[in-house]
C-alpha cells in the first residue's frame, strides 16, 4: 500500500516534541557546555576546558558523595524483599485486608518533605524513639541520632525504605494476583511449605514486576535529594556524611552558585545513570535469553 | 464404624478450625505490627499537634495523648504562613500540569502507536532515551531560561511549562492505543472523519482508564516536586505544599507542635485523595508493568 507524505503525524507529535526539545535536549546541550565554563549564572560563562572535571576527580566531597549515592542502592533489594513480603501477607481474602493496605501505603502518599519532617521528628533528641528506647531501658539518656555521622546515611536508606514500602507493596500484589491459583495448588500437591510455595511459584511470577521495581527503585536511590534536605536541614548531615550526587550538585549549583562546577556534576550523574541502565538492559536481556 | 467415622470428622474439623483461628490470630498480629510501623510516626506527630504548652513532647515513660488538647499549633501556624495558598497553588499546578500534560501526551502516543510515517522510529527512541536522563541535570540549564528567556522565576508557570510532557506518558498512553482493534480507526475513516475526530472520538473514550491513570500518576508527581519548586519559588504566597513545609520547618525549628500541626495539616488531604482514588493507582501500576 503506498501513501501519500502526511503532515498529520508530525503535528500530532508536534506539542511534545517541542517541550522535550526545550526542556530536556535543550539543557542536556548547555549543562555539558557549561561544565566546560566558569558559571555563576548572573554574569556569562567563561570557557576554562577541562578545569572543573580535573578538580571534581580530587574532589572529595564529590567521591563521599558518589559513595554514598553508590551506598544508596542498597535501598533497592531491601525494597524488593520487603515489598514481596508485605504483598504476600496482604494477598488475602480476610476480612479487613483492604485496611492495612491502606495503612501501609500512607507513608507512599504522604510526600518526601512530610515524612522527611516526621523522621527528623521521631528521630530529635526529644523525639519518640529515644522516649520508647529510654522506657525500655535500651538508652539511659536521649541519643542525638541526628548528629552521629555514623547513621545518617542508615536513617536516610531507613527512610526511603520505609516509605517506598507501600508503594511497590501494591506493584508485587498486583502481580501476585496474576499469578494462576493452580500454580500453587501443584505446588501444595508437590508437597511444598507455605515459603517453599512462595519462592517457587510468588517469585518466579513476579519478575517483570521486580525488573520494573528494581529499575524504579535504583534510578530513584541514584537521585536521592528531598530526604537528605530535610533531614539533614540542608548541611548534608555533620561532615557531610549524608551527602549525595544531587544534593552536592544543588549546594554547589545553586548555594554557592557554582554553576559551572555543578554542570560537571551532573554530567557524572548521566554517566552513572546511563551505565546503570545499560546494565539494567543488558540483564534484562540476558534473564530473555535465559528464558 | 460409621459411627467412629462420623465422631472423628469433626473432632478433626474442630482442630483444624482452632488452628486456623491461631493462624489468623498470628497473621492479624503481624499485620497490626507492621501497620503500627508505617502509621506509628504520623499518629505521635498528630497527636502532638494537638498537644498544649503543659503536654511534654518528651518524657519517660513517652506521654501519647494531650491532657489539654488545643488547636493554638494549627492556629499559630496559619498565622504565620499561608497554608491556604500552599494548597490552592499545588491545586492549580497539579490540575493545569495533569490536564496538559495527559493531552499532549496523548496527541503524541496516537501516531505512535497507530500511524506509519518517516522518522516513527527515531522520534520514539529519542523519547524514550529522554527517560533515563535525570531531571535534576536540566535544573541549571532550565533555571537560566527561567530567569533570562521565559521571565517566569517566582511564578507558577515555571512549575508547569518543564512538565507539559513526560516520555513516561507517551508510553503509557501509546501502549493503550496500540490495543485498540485497528477495525474501529478504519471504520471511522471510512464514514470520513479526519484523524483529529478519530483520535477524540474513538480512541479517547477507549483509553479512559489509561487516561485517569497517566493524569493520577502526573498529579502526585506534581503535587511531592520539591527540588524544582523550591528553586523557582521564593515568595511565601506563591510556594506549592512541599516546599512551603520545608519553609516551616526552617522557621519553626524548635517549635515540634507547630511543625506537627504543618505536617498534619497537608498530610490529612492527600490521604483523603488516595483513599477516594485507590482503586485507579492499582490499576495504573499494574498497567505501567505490563506496558
Amino acid at each position: 500500500m503506498t501513501k501519500k507524505f502526511s503532515f498529520t503525524p508530525y503535528l500530532f507529535l508536534a506539542p511534545a516534541l517541542l517541550v522535550t526539545a526545550v526542556f530536556i535536549i535543550y539543557p542536556i546541550i548547555s549543562v555539558i557546555y557549561y561544565s566546560f565554563t566558569d558559571y555563576d549564572i548572573m554574569t556569562p560563562p567563561v570557557w576554562v576546558g577541562l578545569k572543573n572535571y580535573i578538580e571534581l576527580a580530587t574532589d572529595s566531597t564529590f567521591w563521599l558523595a558518589m559513595r554514598n549515592s553508590l551506598i544508596y542502592l542498597i535501598a533497592t533489594p531491601t525494597l524488593i524483599v520487603l515489598s514481596i513480603i508485605t504483598a504476600i501477607l496482604v494477598n488475602r481474602k480476610l476480612p479487613g485486608i483492604t485496611l492495612f493496605r491502606a495503612l501501609y501505603y500512607v507513608p507512599a502518599v504522604s510526600g518526601s518533605i512530610a515524612i522527611g519532617i516526621t523522621w527528623r521528628m521521631i528521630f530529635d533528641s526529644n523525639g519518640i524513639i529515644n522516649g520508647i528506647l529510654m522506657t525500655l531501658g535500651i538508652l539511659k539518656e536521649p541519643f542525638q541520632w541526628l548528629a552521629e555521622p555514623a547513621l545518617t546515611l542508615p536513617l536516610l536508606i531507613m527512610l526511603t525504605v520505609w516509605a517506598g514500602i507501600g508503594y511497590y507493596m501494591m506493584v508485587f500484589l498486583a502481580g501476585l494476583q496474576n499469578i494462576p491459583e493452580e500454580l500453587y495448588d501443584a505446588a501444595r500437591i508437590d508437597g511444598c511449605s507455605e515459603v517453599q510455595k512462595h519462592w517457587h511459584v510468588s517469585v518466579p511470577g513476579l519478575r517483570p514486576q521486580i525488573v520494573f521495581v528494581a529499575v524504579i527503585s535504583s534510578l530513584a536511590a541514584l537521585k536521592v535529594f528531598d530526604e537528605v534536605y530535610v533531614l539533614t536541614s540542608r548541611t548534608g548531615g555533620i561532615m557531610d556524611s549524608g551527602i549525595t550526587i544531587v544534593f552536592y550538585l544543588w549546594r554547589k549549583g545553586f548555594q554557592l552558585s557554582h554553576a559551572g562546577y555543578a554542570s560537571a556534576i551532573a554530567i557524572a550523574l548521566l554517566a552513572v545513570t546511563l551505565i546503570f541502565s545499560l546494565v539494567n538492559i543488558r540483564l534484562q536481556e540476558h534473564r530473555m535469553e535465559a528464558d | 464404624m460409621e459411627l467412629a467415622r462420623s465422631s472423628r470428622i469433626p473432632a478433626v474439623s474442630a482442630r483444624r478450625r482452632t488452628d486456623r483461628l491461631f493462624k489468623n490470630a498470628v497473621f492479624y498480629l503481624v499485620l497490626v505490627v507492621i501497620a503500627m510501623g508505617m502509621v506509628f510516626p504520623f499518629l505521635w506527630i498528630f497527636l502532638t499537634s494537638l498537644k498544649g504548652p503543659t503536654d511534654a513532647i518528651f518524657s519517660v515513660p513517652p506521654q501519647l495523648i494531650p491532657y489539654a488538647p488545643t488547636l493554638d499549633n494549627f492556629k499559630s501556624v496559619l498565622d504565620q504562613l499561608p497554608i491556604g495558598n500552599f494548597f490552592l497553588n499545588s491545586i492549580f499546578v497539579g490540575a493545569v500540569t495533569t490536564l496538559c500534560n495527559v493531552t499532549i501526551t496523548a496527541l503524541a502516543a496516537y501516531p505512535l502507536a497507530k500511524m506509519k510515517f518517516a522518522g516513527r522510529e527515531t522520534i520514539f527512541y529519542l523519547l524514550l532515551a529522554t527517560l533515563v536522563v535525570p531531571a535534576q541535570l536540566t535544573y541549571i540549564p532550565s533555571f537560566v531560561l527561567a530567569v533570562n528567556f521565559f521571565h517566569y522565576y517566582n511564578t507558577l508557570a515555571a512549575l508547569i511549562f518543564p512538565n507539559l510532557s513526560t516520555a513516561f506518558n507517551v508510553f503509557l498512553l501509546r501502549q493503550a492505543f496500540r490495543s485498540v482493534p485497528n477495525d474501529l480507526i478504519d471504520a471511522a475513516r471510512i464514514d470520513g472523519a479526519n484523524e483529529l475526530r478519530i483520535w477524540w472520538d474513538v480512541l479517547i473514550p477507549v483509553i479512559r482508564p489509561s487516561l485517569a491513570t497517566a493524569g493520577i500518576f502526573t498529579f502526585v508527581n506534581m503535587w511531592n516536586d520539591f527540588l524544582w519548586p523550591s528553586l523557582m519559588l521564593h515568595t511565601r504566597d506563591r510556594m506549592t505544599l512541599p516546599v512551603g513545609l520545608a519553609a516551616l520547618q526552617g522557621m519553626f525549628s524548635s517549635d515540634m507542635r507547630s511543625i506537627a500541626a504543618g505536617v498534619t495539616m497537608t498530610v490529612i488531604p492527600i490521604l483523603i485523595f488516595f483513599m477516594v482514588l485507590q482503586k485507579y493507582f492499582v490499576r495504573g501500576l499494574t498497567g505501567a508493568v505490563k506496558g
